[in-house]
């Protein structure tokens, strides 16, 4: 089934808009304002919003005829950004332009300065366009604009760059405390007008390997050192993380003896991968450091495969995955086909293919959860790999019992459909 | 521009996408960039589809925006090779059609017959036409295309049934409905279309005597051509409800000439009608109630509302404004407010000026009717996930009008003990203790009460505050049973991380 290589990329992926779900969410007194079309609103509305149709903190400026025969962008644009001032008081406006706009070369951002004049709300412009960016790169480009806003200086600080949830910055603001490091500011933090200074003096370690851009032009326009190291996912990436932030500002720290521990408390989760096979596919980005630390609590990994890899922003990761294959940007059937060859114990996959891979007889962990479940540092060590026994445990378990009676799961396709009439019991004419 | 929070249809080629995909053996090209194939993801969610959807997104890259043609016929041969579907459909989203990419040139210089499958090209345009009316106007193209003449009549009484489909509210229980009461009937299902229909079945569409329809919205461009080339009748009512369905079957008996009878046969197992004479649905003549969303449920819904438990119509109405006058002449003895209006924030204010005794709508009029405390039954997209139910629920025929009477009752008994909960009940118990976090603990009291000589300190207690409800209880416990274990007297931050660490969750 589905053995046929083609050379048509068919990527699992979503729209880069994906990212406004946990970003709204994180800074409480933001307004996402989208400009863009029918599908861009369908999209939120189906991602973000499907079951909460109350007055979010999110918005499309859906573009009209007029938009597209070439009215001005300003003109149309101002009395939305407008209403939504009204409406909902936003400290801050992220105003994002899309795929159209880009087409129509309609300069959305250069809007963002007069309506914050005339509004008096800080306005960011954001391209969120999804032709060439990975999902959770909507993220990143947030970032950049805020980074683009962050006053200059000469303080030496840690920024933490990347969404995180309270518990996971409570982590990472301890240890600081621990190392006698400054105290770390973090971006995005809980106002969307909370800038950290961003200059020459500032360390700036980004929780995400999808951070590249905004990480970039920090390093670029300010002068920012970015933290070379793994990402904090994992004892074992949690540990070089803290220790590549000391050694950042001069001091040496040693998280041996804490890693082994967190180890030690992963291992109700990692007797039950143990020595099984887990394949984890395209999503997210965050695929490197998951398949890096699952190799590290040993557990097999046949092949990885991620929309991108920045050279030298993971060279750290994919040193840190010698031996395994890694594919970029594949294909989806590529993916099948080397699902098919190696057959994993679990395939880590994104809600696009997760349940037809069921349908395939795989086990499945749907990734899209490791984006909002706080599985970050070593306090979250325990829940990253809880997600991924879990899903094991009940793969198991229902296997078992299934066997025990005879039963089987059947998946549904389209056949399943066709109505009754169609389909005459075996043996009846 | 326009500003947009919530809207009620998708763009037009997810129209295009939920017809096109609904059809066996067809596979979906959508040229777009990757975003815009978010359809897939219903497929593959709602439908809890074990197979990839028969859909394929030609993702638009920078590379396209810098002129790099779409190379579509790349990926029709690749689409063929790979499913060897019947017919590839091609479309666009708006974002393509902005940018105007000449697939029609790509495809005609792939010269004739240049792959297995047949290759058609939705005729809907990505900005001007809606959801509904793409998905009517691809449903009649394809069935068009396939549909052969010359074909003979069934040598029985046979029907067509139109409308069902993929993503379909309850549609998979409703053909189950409509299947069963034709059999009761002795009348054949020819074919039903687009849900499941091969191209074989569609090329000896007019084999049917008869065309009957699920959702006219969604199938009157396809009744209108199939009379048209077959002079095949067709009834554009929907059976709702007992009195509805035994109207409708009594045309379709008398179009059939198959004996009236057999009527009262289909009819055994009603219950509605009983139901509604029972003590306790007699209350029911003082509820007010409202109907809104696709207007041919919103027809039939409130016609049984009105007509079988005798309950008065508030408001009706409905979101495809092009089905307005048809909706207004539908219930034009049934109630005095007909809203035609796409506005999702104009039918809240509605909900909220009338206050229904009880709701019918879409999930979006759940969630208005919920804020301020009416009783909400979804029967019309959009929907969600627990409205494409594991077993038999439809809406449609005598099964389908037991099942209305269910709802309604149990939605109605719903209020009435959220009540009775509110006026007897303890604070925080109950089944809507669940819903209403705020009232299942006070964090400190609960603290207290666990243990005597535990205490938490601010820090802690506002870092737990931040877990999310759900888990909030059971990661409390697991940080106590930690600082037990160690004999910590004053949980700080440092214990719940170190318990995280611990135990996870």
């Amino acid at each position: 089934m589905f053995e046929t290589r083609g050379d048509v990329i068919e990527r699992d992926d979503f729209c880069s808009l994906a990212p406004i779900g946990w970003l709204h969410h994180k800074m409480q007194d933001s307004f996402f304002l989208v400009v863009g079309t029918g599908s861009c609103q369908g999209f939120l509305q189906t991602a973000l919003g499907v079951m909460i149709f109350a007055k979010p903190r999110f918005a499309t400026a859906v573009l009209d005829e007029d938009d597209l025969s070439g009215r001005d962008t300003l003109t149309a644009l101002m009395p939305i950004a407008k209403a939504v001032v009204e409406e909902h008081a936003p400290k801050a406006i992220f105003l994002g332009s899309t795929c159209t706009p880009e087409i129509l070369k309609m300069n959305v951002a250069g809007c963002a300065a007069p309506i914050e004049a005339e509004t008096g709300v800080r306005v960011y412009p954001v391209r969120m366009d999804g032709f060439d960016a990975s999902y959770t790169e909507g993220e990143d480009h947030v970032l950049g604009a805020m980074i683009a806003r962050a006053p200059n200086g000469e303080e030496r600080n840690l920024v933490i760059l990347g969404c995180l949830s309270a518990i996971e910055e409570t982590e990472i603001a301890i240890e600081c405390r621990a190392m006698g490091l400054p105290e770390p500011s973090f971006l995005p933090d809980e106002s969307a007008l909370a800038l950290p200074t961003i200059g020459k003096n500032t360390v700036i370690a980004p929780i995400q390997p999808y951070l590249y851009q905004a990480c970039a032009y920090a390093k670029r326009e300010r002068g920012a050192t970015i933290l070379e190291s793994v990402f904090p996912y994992g004892p074992d990436g949690t540990r070089a993380f803290y220790e590549a932030i000391a050694a950042a500002f001069g001091k040496s720290a040693d998280y041996g003896a804490r890693e082994r521990d967190v180890w030690a408390a992963c291992e109700h989760e990692l007797a039950t991968l143990r020595d099984r096979s887990i394949a984890v596919c395209s999503d997210a980005m965050l695929e490197l450091p998951i398949a890096r630390t699952l190799r590290a609590g040993g557990i097999r990994v046949p092949f990885v495969s991620t929309p991108k890899i920045f050279k030298k922003f993971h060279a750290r990761e994919t040193a840190a995955l010698s031996g395994v294959d890694l594919l970029e940007l594949p294909d989806r059937f590529e993916v099948f086909s080397r699902l098919s060859e190696t057959r994993p114990d679990l395939v880590v996959a994104n809600l696009n293919v997760a349940n037809a891979l069921e349908g395939m007889g795989f086990a499945v962990k749907w990734s899209t959860e490791l984006s909002f479940m706080p599985i970050r540092g070593f306090s979250g060590s325990s829940a990253l790999f809880g997600l991924f026994a879990g899903a094991m445990r009940r793969h198991d378990a229902l296997a078992k019992r299934h066997a025990r009676v005879g039963t089987q799961a059947h998946p549904i396709d389209l056949e399943f459909f066709r109505p009754q009439t169609h389909r005459a019991p075996e043996g009846v004419a | 521009m326009r500003l947009a929070v919530w809207s009620y249809q998708a763009p037009a080629h997810v129209g295009v996408t939920k017809a096109s995909s609904s059809f066996s053996g067809l596979h979906t090209i959508v040229r777009a960039p990757k975003g815009d194939g978010y359809a897939a993801i219903m497929f593959a969610m709602f439908e809890r589809l074990g197979v990839p959807p028969p859909m394929t997104v030609s993702a638009m890259t920078e590379a396209t925006l810098a002129g790099a043609p779409a190379d579509i016929g790349r990926v029709i041969a690749d689409v063929d090779k790979r499913f060897s579907p019947k017919m590839i459909v091609v479309t666009r989203s708006g974002t393509a059609a902005v940018l105007q990419e000449p697939l029609d040139g790509e495809i005609a210089m792939m010269g004739p017959n240049p792959v297995a499958a047949e290759i058609f090209q939705a005729t809907t345009h990505p900005v001007r036409d809606t959801e509904v009316s793409a998905f009517a106007r691809t449903v009649c193209e394809i069935v068009n295309h396939f549909a052969q003449d010359g074909v003979p009549r069934s040598a029985e009484p046979s029907v067509n049934i139109i409308g069902p489909a993929l993503l379909g509210f309850h549609d998979v229980s409703n053909v189950e409905s409509l299947r069963r009461i034709f059999a009761d009937l002795g009348i054949a299902v020819n074919a039903v279309i687009p849900l499941g229909a091969t191209p074989d079945d569609l090329r000896t569409v007019g084999r049917a005597w008869l065309n009957v329809t699920t959702a006219p919205e969604h199938s009157r461009p396809t009744l209108l051509k199939l009379h048209e080339r077959f002079a095949t009748p067709y009834l554009e009512s929907v059976p709702y409800g007992e009195m509805g369905t035994t109207v409708w079957l009594n045309d379709v008996v008398q179009i059939l000439e198959v004996p009236r009878d057999r009527v009262r046969h289909a009819a055994r197992n009603a219950r509605l009608g009983w139901y509604a004479r029972t003590v306790d649905a007699h209350a029911l003549s003082s509820k007010r109630a409202a109907v809104f969303g696709m207007p041919s449920a919103v027809a039939g819904i409130a016609r049984v509302l009105r007509d079988e438990l005798d309950m008065r119509i508030e408001f009706a109405g409905t979101y495809v404004k092009s089905e307005g006058d048809w909706l207004r002449a539908a219930l034009a003895d049934v109630c005095d407010e007909i809203i035609v209006s796409d506005d999702f924030h104009e039918i809240s204010r509605a909900i909220d000026r009338t206050r229904p005794d009880i709701m019918f709508g879409s999930q979006m009029e759940r969630h208005s009717a919920s804020a301020v405390g009416v009783p909400c039954a979804v029967i019309s997209p959009p929907a969600h996930i627990l409205n494409f139910p594991l077993g038999y629920a439809p809406f449609m025929g005598y099964d389908g009008a037991n099942h209305i009477g269910d709802v309604v009752n149990q939605t109605q008994v719903l209020g009435l003990e959220h009540h009775l909960i509110e006026t007897f009940g303890p604070r925080g118990q109950g089944q809507f203790a669940e819903a209403a976090p705020e009232l299942q603990e006070a964090p400190a009291a609960s603290a207290a009460a666990s243990s005597s000589e535990l205490r938490w300190d601010a820090s802690a207690e506002k870092l737990v505050g931040r877990i999310p409800f759900f888990v909030r209880k059971k990661a409390r416990s697991n940080i106590e049973r930690y600082a037990r274990e160690r004999g910590i007297a004053v949980v700080d931050e440092s214990t719940v991380l170190a318990a995280r660490e611990k135990f996870g969750g």
